[in-house]
């Protein structure tokens, strides 16, 4: 008799966890990264009684959450191309910005109206005013040029400060990991799983995903290793590697920058990860700073290098647009009372393309004086023009990639490859956010709490414990009856 | 069958309502903006052919610009020499008829006043501005070209413009090849960039692969800029005394003046020939003339057909089809109505509202 007490008793513990680990799903229905759990039970072990093999109730074993690994990993890797295509867009989308000409003025419109205004030149060499509208475009040249390299250098350094953050919370949350790897640990000797732990694990190796590609595995020890793609392990149990920024000057850096950002572990300085990382939000930085900024920065400089000195060897050439005294000898003097009367620059003179979209300026001679822009190729020749003209025909010079590229067509190609970057970026990223949305919704498929579910399972548990209550209450019947028959 | 969660199904409806939500925004800017492409990655290709057009058109602008000019100047030119021509006729109608020895020299007197007349008008012909520019001095455009005596003191420029890209015109005659009977008319089309041989000779630029020297070539026109070698002094040569005192329009009329005051027919007689020729030299500079401005307005019609074209071309790259987006934002609207609607649905109900 005691045994079927036993028995009603068994029932009615196991229907209260599982009711519990029901209003757990339920509470727990909109936590971010939940998996729902799942009472496990199986029959007790049976006797061998009055020469009956008995059963002896119901026996719980463990509280297991409902989990797939595998969805977890497509999820993950979902993550990390999502946050690489995103990102990507992002910092892109920036750098186009720059370019942008469609309803406002940009460099390409300047550098025409630079050349049109040595035609104009052409049409009235002798004209102080038209002189000083090609000095004033040149200006314009000049100072866009210059927003152009140094907005570019401003994305650059941001996405650094970005990076400098962004290894900050990876740290952190490396942290988290080995932190939770040792209380699941402990936890989890008497075999039992700690979902909500693991949950809260899943969740973290997520947020590193965001980061860069990286892998999950058990070691033979079966502790909880991360590695990263292509870089190796970074968190084994307990512990983890740190990782750490730094600033390197220009020689040293990839994107040809002084004080530029480089990426090493703490504890191994000397290796360097700066563009190891593949996948998610750091190698997506680092490819957008070391790439696709450093070729648009250095075609700027390219631009300005060749401008600077086609211009300048035609200017050159010319004689200023003043009367020039002739010696008796009717040789010319070298100089007059305003300086040289030819050689003169229109830039200042560059020495190499480096950095020369930030250094290009007007020459000191043509800031002076206006009579100091060129048109005429022989000394006394207000009228001549053929230096404007040659000037205006750099524009037609294909001075670019062995022969093949105008001054107009080098900067249309940067242009254009931003721009097939950029909606490259945002259709990748809208087709991984599409994938990464169908992973979430497969996870979320498998372990996410469903109210129906959940609802239907609280009837069936009530049930089953009003059902071990009443087997209680006629076991306590049957023992009223057998001390009934006592007293009598 | 699948079985649904909480989660995953306001996932699956909050993308929905997302996507469609986007698309709209797109739309709406697209309308507002009344551009498909406002920035480049919206249609990288288009948008760098709208700039080349873009710069294409202010190119043109500018060499309409030019071709206006460049026909003011020959306009005046012609002008000019339309004048010289009749005040060469009217002296060589004075000088057949002064050209016999029998002579009223009551009359020659009055002739010779009249040619120091013609003379005179001869000079401001030849002195003539626009703006400040003297037309027939050559280069030396701040100079007045003549003197009273016909001494020239320009020199033997000739301006040239662009008026279409890589066409080059001349645009004024100088004093020497209008004014002196000598010179050889013949008419050699210089090019502006003949002492540029750095430059890439666009003239010549039909070939797709660009020869290997042309390569160095470049790479030397860059260079020279940086080497700073490139200082080149050019001997401008003066136009000599000898060639001042060379037979000129105005010699001719001074002669035909003294002849007429030393009653000197031999020497008016031999100064028909002169006139003939000078007259028969004036008209071919004309028809020159002509024939520059002909292909000016021919360019500037191509030009401004071109201009045209051209931003037609450009509205078509960058412009937004309203009607399209009309139907395109009717369509995204009922998508979204729909997807909203779904959501009432089925986001609000469970198997509790049923469970009393």
């Amino acid at each position: 008799m005691s045994n079927l007490l036993n028995i009603g008793l068994t029932g009615l513990k196991a229907s209260k966890v599982s009711l519990k680990t029901t209003g757990h799903n339920l509470a727990n229905v909109n936590t971010e990264g939940f998996s729902r759990q799942r009472l496990l039970q199986t029959t007790n072990n049976p006797v061998l009684k009055e020469g009956l093999v008995q059963g002896t109730g119901t026996r719980t074993v463990n509280i297991k959450r409902v989990h797939d690994e595998n969805a977890e990993k497509n999820l993950r890797d979902a993550t990390s191309k999502y946050n690489f295509h995103n990102e990507r867009r992002f910092s892109l989308n920036r750098v186009e910005d720059i370019f942008n000409e469609v309803d406002r003025e940009g460099l390409n419109q300047i550098l025409t109206r630079f050349f049109n205004s040595f035609r104009e030149l052409a049409v009235q060499p002798e004209n102080v005013t038209v002189r000083s509208v090609v000095r004033d475009n040149a200006v314009m040249v000049v100072e866009d040029i210059h927003r152009i390299r140094q907005t570019l250098n401003e994305i650059s350094s941001q996405i650094d400060k970005k990076t400098e953050s962004l290894v900050e919370e990876i740290n952190q949350t490396m942290d988290q990991i080995a932190e939770l790897n040792q209380k699941i640990q402990i936890l989890e000797v008497s075999n039992q799983e700690t979902g909500d732990y693991r949950d809260m694990r899943d969740i973290a190796v997520k947020r590193l995903a965001e980061s860069f590609d990286l892998a999950t595995y058990r070691d033979n020890n079966g502790q909880f290793n991360v590695a990263i793609k292509n870089v190796g392990t970074i968190i084994s149990g307990p512990k983890f590697q740190k990782l750490q920024t730094s600033r390197v000057n220009r020689q040293e850096s990839l994107n040809d920058t002084a004080n530029s950002l480089s990426i090493t572990f703490r504890e191994r300085p000397e290796q360097n990860l700066t563009s190891k990382f593949r996948g998610g939000k750091l190698s997506s930085l680092m490819k957008t700073r070391n790439e696709d900024i450093l070729r648009l920065q250095n075609s700027m400089d390219e631009i300005a290098f060749n401008l600077v000195n086609t211009v300048n060897g035609l200017h050159e050439r010319g004689y200023v647009n003043r009367d020039i005294q002739v010696r008796e000898d009717g040789s010319l003097p070298n100089e007059d009372q305003k300086g040289k009367i030819t050689g003169i620059k229109f830039f200042r003179h560059l020495e190499d393309p480096k950095d020369a979209a930030m250094l290009i300026e007007l020459d000191e001679d043509v800031l002076a004086d206006l009579t100091n822009i060129v048109t005429a190729l022989e000394p006394n020749s207000p009228g001549d023009n053929r230096v404007s003209i040659a000037i205006s025909k750099i524009q037609h010079q294909k001075l670019f990639d062995q022969g093949t590229a105008t001054l107009e067509e080098k900067y249309l190609q940067s242009i254009a490859d931003i721009g097939l970057q950029t909606s490259k970026a945002i259709m990748d990223s809208e087709q991984a956010e599409g994938i990464l949305n169908q992973q979430k919704t497969v996870r979320e498929r498998i372990s996410g709490v469903s109210i129906d579910e959940e609802t239907a399972n609280m009837v069936r548990y009530q049930h089953a414990y009003e059902a071990s209550a009443k087997i209680l209450n006629t076991a306590d019947q049957m023992f009223h009856t057998v001390i009934g028959l006592l007293k009598r | 069958m699948t079985r649904v969660s909480e989660n995953s199904q306001s996932n699956a409806l909050q993308y929905a309502i997302n996507l469609a939500k986007s698309k709209m925004e797109d739309l709406q800017l697209k309308g507002s903006t009344l551009k498909k492409v406002r920035r480049p990655s919206d249609d990288p290709i288009g948008n760098i052919e709208a700039l080349n057009i873009q710069a294409k058109n202010s190119d043109n602008e500018q060499y309409m610009k030019n071709s206006n000019y460049a026909m003011l100047q020959l306009s005046s030119t012609e002008a000019a020499l339309e004048q010289l021509t009749e005040i060469v006729m009217v002296a060589k109608e004075r000088a057949i008829a002064q050209s016999s020895d029998i002579y009223n020299p009551e009359i020659r007197k009055n002739v010779a006043n009249e040619i120091r007349e013609l003379l005179n008008q001869t000079l401001s012909i030849a002195n003539k501005r626009i703006g400040n520019r003297y037309i027939f001095s050559g280069f030396s455009t701040l100079k007045a070209p003549f003197d009273i005596k016909g001494n020239y003191f320009g020199d033997e420029g000739h301006m040239t413009l662009e008026v279409s890209k890589d066409f080059f015109t001349p645009i004024n005659l100088n004093g020497k090849e209008v004014f002196y009977t000598s010179e050889n008319s013949d008419y050699r089309n210089e090019h502006p960039l003949d002492e540029f041989p750095d430059l890439y000779d666009t003239r010549n630029f039909l070939y797709r692969n660009i020869p290997k020297d042309q390569l160095e070539k470049n790479q030397a026109f860059i260079d020279r800029g940086r080497l700073n070698n490139s200082i080149y002094k050019k001997n401008t040569k003066p136009i000599d005394a000898d060639f001042r005192r060379k037979d000129n329009i105005f010699q001719q009329l001074n002669t035909f003046i003294a002849a007429l005051e030393n009653n000197d027919a031999n020497t008016i007689q031999s100064l028909l020939e002169k006139f003939d020729n000078t007259a028969s030299r004036l008209v071919t500079l004309r028809t020159r003339i002509g024939s520059i401005t002909r292909n000016i307005e021919t360019s500037k019609d191509i030009l401004e057909s071109q201009v045209i074209s051209n931003k037609e071309r450009r509205s078509y790259l960058i412009d937004s089809d309203i009607a399209e987006l009309y139907a395109d934002m009717i369509k995204q609207e009922s998508i979204l109505k729909t997807a909203y609607k779904t959501g009432n649905n089925t986001i609000n109900q469970t198997l509790l509202d049923f469970l009393r």
